[in-house]
C-alpha cells in the first residue's frame, strides 16, 4: 500500500547519480571505442600495448598489498595496546586515531625528504655518523610510500578490531585468564582469530585494499619529491597518477581515449570489488 | 613464567610482580607508537615555524655570513613568518571558505536525498532496494579518473567549471555512499519495537518515518555530517580537478600554493607547506576526535558497531 511511495525517494537519488555517475560513465565509454575513424577498440589496443600502463599496473597492485597488509599489521598492534587498559587509555587511543583525520596530499608532505626524514638524516649522520642514505633509491621511497599510506589508515583497523573487540563476550577471556594465559597468549589466540574471521574486518580490509589501488594523493607528492613530475612509467606511478599525469601533462596531447580506455577498465574492476564488498555485507547482515 | 597455580599467595604475588616489568615495557611500546602517529605531525608544524633541529645534533649554533649578510643556517628559533604569510598573502582563511561552502552544499544535497534512501536500506522492505544498495557501493569504490574527466569536459562546456555548485554536486559521489551507509547504520540502531509500537498506534509508515525515526537520529545525523565534512575537506583529487582560482580548496590550496594553475605544482616555500599543512590538519583532527566513537561506524561504511 503505502510503502509504493516510498520509490519516489529514489527520483533524487537517481537524478544526482545521473549527473555523477551514468553520465559520465557512458561519456568515457563513448570516448574510448571512438576514433578518429569511426568507431573500434584501438584505444584499448594502445592500452594494452602500453608498457607505462603495464608499470602502472604493477605498481598499483605491488603498493595497495603491501600498503593494506601494513596498515592490518600496525593496527593489530594498537589494538593489542588498547585492550591492555594501560592507564591513560583514552589519551593513547586518541594519539593513535589522529593519522586518520590528516588529508592524504598533507601525509605526502609529512613524510616527504625535506619533513620528516630531513631530520631522520641529520641526527643519522652527526649523532650516529652513519653515511646520508639515498632518499631517490626505489627501495626507499617506495617504502616510505606505502608506509605513509598505512600510517593513516592502520587506525581504522584499530578502531574495527576494537569494535569487534567491545562486541564479545568477556568470559572467553576469563577462561582463558583462570587457564593462566598471559596477555599476548589471550591475544593470540582469542581476539586475533576473532577480528581476522570477523566478516566486518574483511569487508574494511577488501575496502581498504580496493582504496589503495586508486592511491593518488601520497604517489603524486612523491613522484614531485623525487622528480618524477613530467615523466610517466616511473617507479610512483599509481594507475591514477598515471592517468592524472597522461591528462594533465600536455607533452601527451591530451589522449582523452586511451584515459577513458584505462578508466572503463577500472571500472570493471571496480563491479568486480563492490560485488565482493556486497557479499561480505550479506553474511554481516545475516549474523 | 611462573605458571602455579598452587596455593592463593604466590599467584597473586606473582600476578603482582609480574605486570611491573611487562607494563612498563608495554608502556615504552605504547609511547613509541604515539611517537610514530604523532612526531610526523609535530614535525610539520615546527617546520612550519621555521624549526630546524640540526644545530642540536651538529652543535653549531652560528650565524653564518655569506657575502656579508647575516645567514640564518636554521635553528630552534621559532618565527611564526609562514603560519602568518599562510592566513594573509597565502589566503588560507579564503581556503577554509571555499572548503566549508563545498562541504555545506554537497553535504545538504547528500543529506536531503540520502536519509530517506538510508531508511529505505534500513527498515522498509521493498523491492529493488538491494539493487540502490549495490550502485551506492559501486559509486564508493569506482575510481575518480572515470567520472572526473567527463565532469571536467562537460563543466568546462556549460560553465560549472570553479563554481560552488559544481564542484559540490562532484563532491557527492565521495561522500553520498559514506552518509547513506553510515545512516543505515544508525537507523538499525534504533529498536524494532519502538517502531512496531507506533505501528500498534496507527501511524501509518510515512508519519513513523517523519515524527517518531527522524528525531530519534539527528544525533546520528551530525555525527554524519561532520564526518562528511572531514571527508571533502581531505578530498583532494576531484576538487583538484573541477576548482579553479575562485572556488579553490584546502586540500588544494595546501599542495599547489597560490599558483592558479591547474598543472604546475607550485608551493609557495616548503616552510610555508608546510605551515598550511599544519593548519590544515588541525581542525580535521578536533573534529575526528569528537566523534570518535563513531568513526569505526563511519570508515567501514555502518558495518562496524
Amino acid at each position: 500500500m503505502a510503502s509504493r511511495y516510498w520509490y519516489l525517494f529514489f527520483i533524487p537519488l537517481f537524478t544526482l547519480l545521473a549527473v555523477v555517475e551514468f553520465y559520465p560513465l557512458l561519456d568515457s565509454f563513448y570516448r574510448s571505442i571512438s576514433t578518429t575513424g569511426g568507431l573500434s577498440l584501438s584505444n584499448y589496443q594502445t592500452m594494452f600495448t602500453d608498457s607505462a600502463f603495464w608499470n602502472a599496473v604493477n605498481i598499483s597492485i605491488l603498493y595497495s598489498l603491501t600498503s593494506t597488509l601494513e596498515a592490518l599489521a600496525i593496527g593489530l598492534v594498537l589494538t593489542f595496546i588498547v585492550i591492555q587498559n594501560l592507564r591513560g587509555r583514552s589519551v593513547f587511543e586518541a594519539f593513535f586515531i589522529m593519522p586518520l583525520a590528516v588529508a592524504p596530499i598533507v601525509v605526502g608532505t609529512l613524510w616527504s625528504p625535506g619533513g620528516f626524514w630531513d631530520d631522520i638524516q641529520t641526527f643519522n649522520s652527526f649523532i650516529l655518523h652513519l653515511p646520508v642514505f639515498s632518499e631517490t633509491t626505489p627501495a626507499f621511497y617506495f617504502t616510505v610510500m606505502t608506509y605513509s599510506d598505512a600510517w593513516e589508515w592502520a587506525p581504522l583497523i584499530m578502531l574495527v578490531a576494537l569494535s569487534i573487540y567491545n562486541a564479545t563476550p568477556k568470559e572467553i577471556y576469563e577462561a582463558a585468564e583462570l587457564h593462566g594465559a598471559s596477555a599476548f597468549q589471550k591475544f593470540r589466540s582469542i581476539t586475533l582469530p576473532m577480528v581476522l574471521r570477523s566478516p566486518v574486518m574483511q569487508f574494511v580490509v577488501v575496502l581498504r585494499f580496493i582504496d589503495a589501488m586508486r592511491a593518488f594523493e601520497i604517489p603524486l607528492s612523491w613522484s614531485f619529491w623525487i622528480g618524477f613530475s613530467t615523466s610517466v612509467g616511473s617507479p610512483v606511478d599509481s594507475l591514477s597518477l598515471y592517468l592524472y599525469k597522461l591528462f594533465f601533462i600536455p607533452l601527451f596531447n591530451f589522449p582523452i581515449g586511451l584515459i577513458s580506455a584505462i578508466g572503463i577498465l577500472l571500472f570493471c574492476f571496480t563491479l568486480l570489488g563492490a560485488a565482493i564488498m556486497l557479499r561480505f555485507i550479506r553474511v554481516i547482515g545475516g549474523q | 613464567m611462573p605458571n602455579d597455580t598452587e596455593g592463593n599467595a604466590a599467584p597473586k604475588a606473582a600476578k603482582r610482580r609480574r605486570p611491573s616489568t611487562r607494563r612498563f615495557l608495554l608502556y615504552f611500546v605504547a609511547i613509541l607508537f604515539v611517537l610514530n602517529a604523532f612526531w610526523p605531525m609535530f614535525t610539520m608544524a615546527a617546520t612550519g615555524y621555521g624549526i630546524d633541529w640540526t644545530p642540536i645534533f651538529t652543535g653549531q649554533f652560528a650565524v653564518r655570513y655569506i657575502a656579508g649578510i647575516p645567514f640564518y643556517s636554521g635553528g630552534i628559533f621559532p618565527t611564526p613568518a609562514s603560519y602568518i604569510a599562510a592566513l594573509t598573502y597565502l589566503h588560507f582563511p579564503k581556503l577554509m571558505e571555499s572548503s566549508l561552502i563545498i562541504a555545506f552544499i554537497s553535504i545538504s544535497i547528500a543529506m536531503l536525498v540520502g536519509i530517506p534512501i538510508a531508511y529505505i536500506l534500513a527498515r522498509i522492505d521493498i523491492k529493488g532496494r538491494n539493487l540502490v544498495a549495490y550502485l551506492l557501493l559501486a559509486l564508493r569504490t569506482i575510481s575518480p579518473f572515470v567520472v572526473i574527466i567527463p565532469l571536467y569536459v562537460a563543466y568546462s562546456n556549460i560553465g560549472l567549471f570553479d563554481t560552488y555548485p559544481g564542484v559540490a554536486i562532484a563532491e557527492d559521489m565521495l561522500i553520498l555512499t559514506v552518509v547513506v551507509w553510515m545512516l543505515r547504520g544508525f537507523f538499525q540502531d534504533i529498536p524494532r519495537e519502538i517502531y512496531d509500537a507506533a505501528n500498534v498506534f496507527g501511524k501509518s509508515e510515512g508519519q513513523i518515518f517523519r515524527r517518531v525515526i527522524l528525531p530519534m537520529v539527528i544525533p546520528g545525523i551530525v555525527v554524519t555530517a561532520l564526518f562528511a565534512l572531514v571527508l571533502v575537506w581531505n578530498e583532494f583529487l576531484i576538487a583538484d580537478t573541477l576548482t579553479g582560482p575562485v572556488t579553490k580548496t584546502v586540500a588544494v590550496g595546501v599542495w599547489s600554493g597560490l599558483g592558479d594553475s591547474l598543472a604546475t605544482v607550485t608551493p609557495s616555500s616548503f616552510d610555508d607547506l608546510n605551515a598550511t599543512g599544519t593548519l590544515a590538519f588541525i581542525p580535521a583532527i578536533v573534529v575526528m576526535l569528537l566523534i570518535r566513537k563513531y568513526l569505526a561506524k563511519g570508515f567501514s561504511l555502518g558495518t562496524a558497531r
